[in-house]
């Protein structure tokens, strides 16, 4: 009898304590779920500058979008076709400059010490050669948008079928670091592809499938 | 019982034999498992998946290059043209490339032999790259060592060998690179005293001897089968594993092609004392008692020579005793009558029956027509007489200096006292690239990369050039051949400068290009170029040479055939764990070699499968192994395969998952199966593969072969047997005759489904299906081992595969039908059907297996639970569960292993997806050029490497693509149309050239209905 009690006592509690529990469920994310990610990176690029404020294409240095299932990191390389001229922002530059003036001599190089992680991992001495006595260091990037590896995206049917980039990527044209906008998610994929007109495709005939098949093999 | 039902095994034939009940149903032992063990197990399940759900996920980099190479596209494959070197034979292979790394080989469609196939081999020996056990770098005294050390080493030697004006021998296996050839020459003419010694492993001596005799000329003939319209082997191999099986497939499938008007079918006689799997493709098949081959060449000769009006140089003597005069009459009008269209070719290595075949080539008109000797083959230049001499030299301990190349003769040559011989030579130096036999007793081991590592040429064929260029940095500290000689030629130069300065003087000159530039480039993009072959003296047919060959003396013993497997080939791929896992294309059995017997002899002996026999050959160590029992055998031979007991398999140990009750595939210190090559003989004859006077003696022992032949058993339950009686069997097949005059001869009454449960199945965009052809499956497996490399297939060792299992997606189920002492063969791939009303879609409690708009039938591993009632349901048996998580932690080894393909947990299902991966690829690719998808633009796995191009996939709902034409063909039919699954693989019946009923079957069924 005793034991009946305890059981129902117990059960009783359960139920409330899960009740009591189901407003902050809410909040809580089922696990993978990486929305709002947004990892220090090993060079505070800003999005913002690039791509929105001096308006460079997406696809300028993430070009493997249209050639690839990943839209890729672009290699260091890639960064120096403009930072081989480009070390410092303008204002670095500019008050150098004027300080230089003041100080009458020659203004000196400014290397903003962001820039120059890309010249450390490069291996480039003073002069933006490579250095024989540098070893060359890959830039380390954390991974932010990251889907299961048995979901397979590929970015070159969503690129052809006209979506843009901040469909899925939020606004990065106004982030200073990049942050999880979506929250990359079976469902938020699905709904999409069960109605491609509601995500503003302008192709005429978009192929969206909801076949398991499209992503999981 | 009717003759005409197919049977799997002796066992399953006679069901009144134990073994037959085990393939029955899908769970062959029932669970110890009682409530409370199960609710435990349920609970702990329950609280683990909690727990892994809380974990947080890992932080992961993306490490993007930092100069990416132009070619390069993270994330997209890059093809190379290069050359498999898997065996000699030099076949075409592209190799697909992810981020640098090689993850998979296929077949060149545009290499003039090998046409787009690769066999197993070929695709396999992508694994040996990855292969954790290569020498990591130089060696000298079985001692790590720097290259300038073993330089040192090496020229130091050479220094005093010269002085001393010593001998100095290099042996290797067929060199069918012209640059490596220049090389060695050119190495080898700096001492007054040396020689260069080629021999095979499996040796084709024989038959470059007897062209010596008839024709002046020590040359492999290049044989054409396509251009035959007869075809008669004495037990050559030649799908399977003889000289260049690719290229003879490609081209015998070429002369019997059924599709469109004028359908060719090449009429293909083998006589063979043990089954083989040319033999069992064959129309007809004789089986030949080993001693009487001869005897049988001779009479064959004799009425080819009586047909074309001419006297027979000997008299054969005695008449056969097994071969039915009317059979050899038979063939001799046959060969006549096809004159100029027929082949006649043989494996013996007896160079005097390698001279009669010439003469009945010659006699057919054959030299010029289906055997070119103008671009003759290279593939096989071993001198098994040089190799004898080497080898009593070696005795006497009179070498001062030997190289070894791509050769094991320790393991390999049935010298016992060779291992000491080597050991004790003054200086031996190995290429080796991981340890074997020879290597373990160098005195230095140079080791060379592995093909997909290194610039290479060939000329397999003459006049048939190809490049070998490398697919990834090498991955070892590793010197090509070529490389190390120059180095010691003190000139040290790059194998790529090296190839492209003999290309400039040597093949460039033979063809017609005006640029070497251009012809370099054009040669690397394509993988090969035609060009002139150098012309050859072939002096007139001498006719004297030609000996009568009576019967060899005969006893009561047995005689031992050895004989290389689809997958071990010689042995130098028993490293491979794909090759051991695949299973022989005819026994069906993995990780092991046994004692093939006939029924009749095991009977005879009191043994059945898996008891083991001591096989004594007078004078010699004796062997034990397990039986098997192999229908079609000849009753006096006891088989054996080689290429098994190598050093180091034991590496396999640890193959598979380990669990309370699991057994290793191989004992810690034992290797994987016997070494049979101390049998094998070498004398003044040559390399032999035969020994008669073998006593067989049971042990009383038994030991278990994991062999797949009575697995995934194919059967309709009763309950679901068609209403109207009519049986429509799973193989379906016709003789010529009786197709020519109806396509779709050998059809069963077709029985109309007037009501169907299922809606119908509409498909608007695609409909993907598939059509193999069982007249041009030969069953060589490639499409197996093809599938494992696109697929992340594991391999999981012979317990697992003894415990039905093995993981492949596809396998071929070999059948045989009628009498069990000479039967027929059928192989039948078989993969997942993705029928339209899928029966193991109706049970999946998770939908976690349903139907895709375009025809596949998906398996979602995210969303199985495992609960395995698919695989039960399913009833083509092609449904494999993951019961482990398979072997993932060698790191090396999971650089191959595909990206766009998920590595299966435990727990899941999995099966064929039809390479639903290089479907979307295909649909993305045409989506980016705004096309739509062509046909033949997609092709799977299995049909890409297909030697026989026996497989077509397409899209039913374009009615002009191949696939769709083929399911309308007569010929088409689909297994279990009762059932009303509606498969999307189809399949064509098989067609056999030859009379509509075969006389044995005719009597056999007379007496059944006089008993009856």
């Amino acid at each position: 009898m005793n034991n009946r009690i305890t059981t129902l006592i117990l059960t009783v509690a359960l139920v409330f304590g899960l009740f009591a529990l189901v407003p902050k469920l809410a909040g809580v994310r089922l696990p993978g779920n990486q929305q709002g990610y947004e990892p220090k990176q090993p060079i505070a690029y800003s999005h913002r500058l690039h791509a929105g404020e001096l308006g460079i294409d997406c696809q300028y240095c993430h070009s493997g979008a249209k050639r690839s299932r990943h839209a890729g990191i672009p290699a260091a390389s890639v960064c120096m076709n403009c930072h081989r001229f480009v070390a410092a922002p303008r204002s670095a530059v500019r008050a150098e400059e004027l300080l230089a003036e003041e100080e009458g001599r020659q203004p000196g190089k400014v290397v903003s010490p962001e820039i120059a992680k890309i010249y450390t991992a490069l291996g480039l001495g003073e002069d933006l050669l490579p250095d024989p006595n540098l070893t060359q260091q890959p830039i380390e990037w954390i991974r932010i948008h990251k889907l299961p590896d048995f979901a397979m995206f590929d970015h070159r049917p969503h690129l052809y079928a006209g979506i843009d980039c901040q469909k899925c990527h939020g606004p990065v044209e106004t982030m200073e670091s990049v942050r999880q906008v979506k929250t990359l998610s079976m469902g938020w994929c699905v709904n999409c592809h069960r109605d491609p007109y509601e995500a503003g495709i302008v192709l005429d005939k978009p192929q969206a499938s909801i076949d398991c098949s499209s992503c999981h093999f | 019982m009717s003759e005409n039902r197919y049977w799997k095994s002796v066992e399953e034939r006679d069901s009144s034999l134990p073994r037959a009940g085990r393939s029955e149903s899908e769970a062959p032992v029932a669970l110890p498992i009682d409530r409370r063990g199960f609710l435990k197990a349920s609970g702990f399940t329950v609280a683990g998946t909690l727990l892994v759900g809380c974990s947080r996920k890992p932080v992961e980099k993306a490490i993007p290059y930092l100069v990416q190479p132009e070619e390069i596209v993270p994330g997209r494959a890059t093809w190379y043209a290069s050359t498999c070197g898997g065996c000699a034979a030099g076949c075409g292979a592209l190799v697909k490339c992810r981020d640098g790394r090689p993850i998979k080989l296929e077949g060149n469609r545009d290499h003039p032999f090998s046409q787009g196939g690769l066999c197993a081999v070929g695709q396999a020996s992508l694994l040996g790259l990855y292969d954790s056990q290569r020498f990591s770098g130089p060696q000298l005294a079985g001692r790590q060592s720097g290259w300038d050390e073993v330089d040192q080493a090496v020229t130091g030697r050479i220094a005093e060998v010269t002085a001393s004006k010593g001998r100095v021998r290099l042996l290797t296996d067929t060199v069918t690179s012209p640059t490596e050839q220049r090389l060695i020459d050119r190495f080898l003419r700096q001492f007054s005293d040396a020689k260069h010694v080629v021999y095979d492993p499996l040796s084709s001596s024989a038959i470059l001897d007897a062209h010596q005799t008839t024709h002046g000329l020590r040359v492999l003939p290049r044989y054409r089968f396509g251009r035959a319209d007869v075809i008669v082997s004495f037990g050559a191999d030649f799908l399977g594993t003889w000289i260049s099986p690719v290229e003879f497939t490609t081209d015998y499938r070429s002369g019997r092609n059924l599709d469109g008007d004028s359908p060719r079918l090449s009429f293909h006689a083998q006589l063979e004392s043990r089954m083989s799997l040319t033999g069992s493709n064959a129309d007809l098949r004789v089986i030949l008692d080993p001693a009487e081959e001869g005897l049988a060449l001779g009479r064959l000769a004799e009425k080819v020579a009586e047909l074309a009006g001419t006297a027979y140089p000997g008299f054969a003597g005695t008449s056969s005793s097994v071969l039915e005069e009317a059979t050899l009459d038979d063939l001799a009008e046959r060969l006549w009558q096809a004159r100029g269209r027929s082949l006649v070719v043989s494996a013996s290595q007896s160079s005097r029956q390698q001279v009669l075949v010439n003469y009945l080539n010659q006699l057919l008109g054959a030299y010029g027509a289906t055997i070119d000797l103008e671009r003759p083959s290279m593939q096989r230049q071993g001198n098994d007489i040089a190799l004898a001499e080497l080898a009593d030299e070696l005795a006497r301990g009179s070498v001062d200096l030997l190289l070894i190349q791509g050769v094991n003769p320790v393991y390999d040559l049935p010298l016992p006292g060779l291992a000491k011989a080597v050991e004790e030579a003054p200086f031996v130096v190995s290429f080796a690239a991981s340890l074997d036999e020879t290597a373990a007793r160098a005195d230095a081991i140079c080791p060379e990369p592995h093909f997909l590592e290194a610039w290479g040429d060939c000329e397999a064929v003459a006049g048939v050039v190809s490049i070998a260029q490398p697919a990834i940095r090498p991955l070892r500290d590793t010197r090509s051949m070529m490389e190390s000689l120059s180095v010691w030629l003190g000139e040290p130069k790059s194998a790529l400068d090296l190839i492209q300065e003999c290309w400039l003087e040597e093949i460039l000159p033979r063809t017609s290009a005006l640029s070497f530039r251009s012809f370099w480039d054009h040669t690397v993009r394509d993988g090969s170029a035609l060009i002139a072959a150098e012309a050859l003296e072939v002096s007139p047919f001498v006719i004297s040479a030609v000996e009568p060959l009576g019967s060899v003396g005969q006893d009561e013993h047995f005689t031992l055939e050895l004989y290389p497997t689809i997958g071990l080939l010689d042995g130098r791929h028993a490293h491979n764990p794909w090759l051991q896992e695949l299973p022989d294309p005819v026994t069906k059995v993995t990780w092991d070699n046994y004692a093939s017997l006939s029924p009749v002899a095991a009977a005879d002996l009191g043994v059945g499968e898996s008891d083991v026999v001591r096989l004594e050959v007078p004078g010699e160590q004796s062997f034990e192994l397990p039986v098997y029992v192999q229908p079609g055998q000849h009753d006096r031979v006891v088989a054996v395969a080689l290429g098994y007991g190598r050093l180091g398999t034991d590496r396999f140990h640890t193959a598979g998952p380990k669990w309370l009750q699991s057994k290793p595939t191989v004992d810690a210190g034992a290797t994987v199966g016997v070494n049979a090559a101390p049998w094998t003989t070498l004398g003044k004859e040559g390399r032999g593969y035969r020994r008669s006077g073998v006593k067989v003696i049971p042990t009383g022992r038994t030991y278990d072969l994991a062999s797949t032949q009575t697995y995934h058993f194919l059967s309709v339950p009763e309950k679901l047997a068609p209403t109207d009686g009519q049986d429509r069997p799973i193989i379906q097949e016709a003789v010529l005759e009786e197709y020519l005059e109806d396509r779709s001869a050998g059809a069963p009454h077709l029985h109309h489904f007037e009501s169907d449960l299922w809606g119908e199945h509409e498909f608007d965009v695609h409909h993907w299906a598939m059509a193999i052809d069982l007249s041009a499956c030969t069953g060589c497996a490639a499409c197996v081992v093809s599938c494992q490399a696109e697929n992340n297939v594991p391999v999981v060792g012979k317990d697992e595969v003894e415990r039905r299992r093995e993981m492949h997606w596809i396998r071929i189920d070999r059948y045989y039908r009628g009498d069990p002492t000479a039967p027929d063969t059928v192989h039948q791939p078989m993969m997942c059907h993705h029928c339209d009303n899928a029966p193991c879609e109706t049970v999946c409690p998770v939908i976690a297996t349903l139907h895709s708009s375009e025809g596949l039938n998906m398996q979602i591993y995210n969303r199985c639970v495992g609960t395995r009632y698919c695989a039960n349901n399913c009833p083509y048996k092609v449904r494999r569960f993951n019961w482990f998580d398979y072997a993932h932690d060698d790191k090396l080894e999971n650089l191959m292993l595909n990206p766009d393909v998920t590595v299966r947990d435990r727990g899941v299902m999995e099966k064929c997806s039809l390479c639903v991966q290089r479907i979307q690829e295909g649909k993305i690719v045409a989506i980016s050029e705004g096309r739509e998808v062509a046909d033949g633009e997609i092709q799977t796995a299995c049909q890409q490497s297909c030697p026989a191009q026996a497989i077509v996939f397409g899209d039913l709902v374009d009615p002009e693509s191949r696939v769709s034409k083929i399911f309308g063909d007569p010929r088409h039919y689909v297994i279990f149309e009762e059932l009303n699954v509606r498969p999307s693989v189809g399949y064509l019946r098989l067609v056999r050239n030859r009379p509509a009923i075969t006389a044995g079957h005719v009597t056999e069924e007379q007496e059944d209905s006089h008993h009856g």
